[in-house]
Order: C-alpha cells, then structure tokens, then sequence
C-alpha cells in the first residue's frame, strides 16, 4: 500500500515535469533544427544534425544583437532605479507602525494592482509632450515606476524580518541613519534586494505591450518587440522564430536559476502579508 | 526636538522618491485616462484633441464586440483560475512532504514563472500549430483523433486551446503559495491527526485545507484580477481572434491602440476594466474583512 502510493506519487511527480518542461525543450529542439526539418509532417523529433543555421540567420537578417543590448540596458536600468528607490522606502516603512505608514502601504498596494497595459495610453500622450517616445530612457523610466510599488512593498517584507536592535546598535556605536542602514541593514539583507531586483529585471525585460507603444523605429527594438515585429510580418518563419525565443528566454532563466530560492520567498510574503 | 524631526525627514527623504515615482506614472496616467476617455485622441486629432463628452462610451457599448470580450473575460478567468488553482494544488500536496532532489524539482517546474506570457504563447502557437504542431502529431499517433485539431484557427477551439496555455503558465504559482502555507501547519497538528486515526483524505479536508484556507482565499482572489488583465498569452498566440473567439477586454483594448489607433476609445476602456476591477477589489476586502491587511 505505501509502495503503491510512492510510485503514484512518483508517476504523478513526473508526468508534471515532462508537461513543465516539454514546451521549451520542444522550442530549443526546433532552433537547432537545419532548416529544412522545421516543417516536416509527422514530425521529427530529433534533428538529423545539430545546426546553428537559424541562429546565424537571427543574427544576421535581423539586428537582434542590437534589440538584445537595448534590452539589457532597459530590464538593467529600471530596475536599478526602482530597486534602489524600494529599498530605501520599504526600509523606513519597515521601520514604523504609524498610521501614515498603514496608508502609505495601503497606496502602494493599489498602485501595483493597477496593470502596466491600462495606464500606457495616458502615458505615451505624457512622454509625446516630453519627447520621449522612441527612446529607451522612455522605456527605462515607465518600467521603473510601474515595479516600484510592488518592489517596495517586497523589500519592506525583507527590512521587517532584521531586529530594530541591529541598528540601534550601530547608531550607539556612532553610526548615523544612512550608516547604519547601508553599513549595516543592507548587507545582511543582500539577497532579499537581490530577489526584489531579479523580480523587476524578469518584468521588464519580458514586458512587450509598452515597449511596442513607445519604440517604433527599429533601432530601438527591444527583445519582446522584435519577437512581436517577427510575427507580424506575411508567415511567420518558425526555424528562425524558435531561435529568438530562445535567446529570449535564456536571461531570465539564468536569473530564476540564481534568485529562485529568494524570489519565491518574496512573492509569498509579498502577496499574503502586508 | 531634534532627534524626532531629523526622524520624520529621513523618513521622507527615503520614502518620497518611490511616492513620486508612483504618483507621476501610476496614479496622473489613471486620472489622464479618465480624462482622456472624455475626448478624441486619434492619430489625426492626437495634439488636438476635443470634448466629445460620452461618445467614446457610447460607442463601446454599442459594439457587440465588446460584449463577446466581456463574456470571454469571464470564461477566460473562470476556466484558467479554477484549473491553475487544483492543478497547482495538487503539484503542491505532491512536493509536500521532502524528498530527494526536490530542490532541484521545484527549479525545474516553476521556471515557465520567469518567462513572458507573450513568449509562452509563441512558445505554444508552435507545439499547436495545426499543420506542423507536435501536439497534432502525439495525438495522430496515439490514434486520439483522426484529423489534427487547428487548436488556435479553430473558434471552437481557440478559447480551449488559449486557457490551456494559461494553466500550464499558472500552476508554478498557485504551486508556489500554497507550498509555503503547507509548510507553516506544524507537524505536531498533522501527526496528532495521524494518531487520531484520520486517513489522508480526511487529513486533508479536516485539518489542511481549513489550516491554509485564508491562504487559499487571498492567493484566489488576487490570481482573479491576474489572470482578468493579463492578455500576453492571447497577444502571443491569436491576438482575439479567431472571430473574436479569445478577444479578452485588455486584449480588446490593446487592440484598439494597436490597430484602430484611437486612444480615447482605449483610455474609455479602461476606465471600465478600472471599474470593474474596483468592484471586484471592494468584494475581495469584504470576503477577506481586511485580515490580509493587517499591519
């Protein structure tokens, strides 16, 4: 009988895996296709060879190194600016039960429900007066205020968990509140803000509706919005598809594979306690 | 005096930045979107636009359209939450109790998280394709059917075949939250069940499900407004279509940014979502009395 159970739970355990991780590797088969077994019916499930021939033409027909660079740079930089900034608040709203504190955080909790999508509009009209579409900076700095709230909130759950002690400790040892807070709080909670950056990163580089809204001259495509311009046009090409995909993809996972443990940490805390 | 005053500045000084981040590009564009939605920006009219009073409602309600996208809103949500929520579940029950390698598992199963609702529908569009599709093929072997299904062409299909792709993207999470409630029930509960004589299931419905059901309740309720605005997956793979069988509201918005160009009809879109979202967010606070919110 317990047997029986362990190896249900066992079939059941990897009968899920296979489901989770199919899709991608079904992707990544395809990308290494030669071109030719792309589209064959029935399919072949393993290539004949392994060939970079779709990659080359990734490279090379389209300027993906470009939109991958603007990428970086934009997942890079909001999410610099919006972590910086979560940790600085979520510290002092970890710091304090005053009432303003309860409606600062209550404001911050609506704020990151409202989705990115619903508020873009109003927002290309703002960036047009300012000249900003077109630009990553544009980009970078939409990206920054749409994870704030959340990224703050995130970080005060990982500042509530360091005992007040710490730095009163170190502001008796002649340390004054900036001191102690980066001398002292921030190290000890490296991976947390690790957690709340590798959050934003995911969200901003995997963004595509505002990025499409804001950056119509190629030159300042970005990952998503190179991958959407790839479809858009006659047919979609699935060999050559399948390797932007996976470029796509390989950043994020890295990230997950380094931050996950944190990552998961944060979520379930920043979703359940408030 | 001074000590508290240089306090409340710190405070400020290091909460401000983030307030003014969100003031600027969350709560102005919402209150511009209002205002917007009351005039006519297009791309011909976009530095000049004019009242028009509620013409851009009038005119979303009018449009069948709309209402399809309501309804499909509905079954989207419905079907994928109920499904993510089970089967995530159950993922969860199963990576309960420890074993080996389960770290390495749990990386493996909740990677699809850090990848883009956009990506993911590419990602699909491709095992679905209904001339080339591997899914078609596992299915023509398995002798399950006789033709391949054109699962994202079809509209019988499409709205089966989008909130699929949308359960398989959303178990990871539910996965995620409900594992770490299962986790915090202390041992000694479940074993003093176990010496009670309680069998797994009665364990389950007796002692864990009410254990973790505020859990349970909350994660719910927030997936719902998730899921209601989250189109990635339907832009990645039918973008509504076909015939508007997957034309979701956001999907519907985004469409009439995309395609039609007409901003104010948008920006009146969205006050509704924002609406509903609002009434749906007065409920939750109802159901959950505030508990999560607790500081």
């Amino acid at each position: 009988m317990k047997i029986a159970a362990k190896v249900i739970k066992l079939v059941l355990l990897s009968m899920y895996l296979i489901f989770a991780v199919f899709p991608v590797l079904w992707i990544f088969l395809t990308s290494i296709k030669p071109p030719y077994e792309v589209y064959t019916f029935p399919v072949k499930y393993l290539p004949s060879h392994i060939s970079f021939e779709n990659y080359k033409k990734l490279f090379t027909y389209s300027d993906f190194g470009k939109y991958f660079l603007n990428s970086v740079v934009v997942a890079s930089l909001s999410s610099l600016i919006s972590t910086f900034f979560a940790m600085l608040a979520g510290y002092s709203l970890s710091r304090s039960k005053e009432k303003k504190v309860y409606y600062i955080v209550l404001f911050l909790f609506f704020a990151q429900m409202i989705p990115a999508y619903l508020v873009m509009i109003p927002q290309y009209v703002m960036f047009s007066r300012f000249h900003l579409i077109d630009k990553l900076i544009g980009v970078i700095i939409v990206y920054s205020g749409i994870g704030a709230s959340f990224s703050t909130i995130m970080a005060r759950g990982f500042f509530a968990r360091i005992p007040k002690e710490l730095e009163e400790a170190a502001m008796i040892d002649g340390c004054n509140r900036w001191q102690a807070l980066f001398k002292v709080i921030i190290p000890l909670i490296l991976p947390g803000i690790s957690a709340v950056f590798s959050f934003s990163f995911v969200n901003s580089w995997n963004e595509v509706f505002v990025a499409s809204l804001f950056l119509n001259n190629s030159e300042k495509y970005t990952v998503p919005v190179a991958l959407y311009s790839f479809i858009s046009k006659a047919g979609v090409n699935w060999g050559f598809l399948s390797a932007g995909l996976v470029v796509a993809l390989v950043p994020t996972i890295i990230i997950f594979a380094f931050a996950q443990k944190y990552i998961v940490e944060g979520l379930t805390q920043g979703a359940t306690k408030f | 005096m001074r000590k508290p005053r240089r306090q409340a500045r710190f405070f400020w000084f290091t909460v401000f930045p983030t307030l003014l981040l969100v003031l600027f590009l969350v709560v102005y564009p919402t209150i511009k979107g209002f205002i917007m939605s009351f005039y006519d920006y297009t791309i011909f009219t976009f530095w000049n636009p004019h009242f028009v009073g509620l013409r851009n409602y009038k005119a979303i309600f009018s449009d069948e359209d709309f209402y399809q996208a309501l309804w499909n809103t509905i079954v989207w949500v419905a079907g994928s939450v109920t499904f993510q929520f089970l089967l995530g579940f159950g993922l969860a029950l199963l990576m309960w109790k420890p074993f080996k390698g389960r770290g390495i598992y749990a990386g493996l199963v909740f990677y699809p998280w850090a990848i883009s609702g956009f990506a993911i529908g590419l990602v699909w569009s491709w095992l679905l394709n209904g001339t080339y599709g591997v899914v078609n093929d596992i299915l023509l072997r398995l002798n399950i059917v006789e033709y391949p299904i054109h699962f994202l062409s079809d509209p019988d299909w499409a709205m089966f075949s989008v909130i699929l792709i949308n359960v398989w993207y959303g178990i990871p999470f539910f996965a995620i939250m409900i594992l770490a409630a299962l986790q915090s029930i202390p041992r000694s509960v479940i074993e003093a069940a176990k010496i009670d004589g309680a069998g797994p299931a009665r364990r389950l419905f007796s002692i864990v499900i009410p254990y973790i059901k505020p859990v349970i309740l909350s994660t719910l309720l927030l997936r719902v407004i998730w899921v209601m605005n989250f189109p990635d997956i339907i832009y990645g793979t039918t973008r509504g279509g076909p015939a508007g069988a997957t034309d979701i509201l956001p999907v519907y918005m985004i469409n009439t940014v995309f395609y039609e160009n007409d901003y104010s009809k948008a920006a009146a879109t969205g006050v509704i979502v924002l609406g509903i979202l609002l009434a749906y967010t007065v409920i939750y606070m109802k159901v959950t009395s505030f508990k999560e919110l607790e500081l």
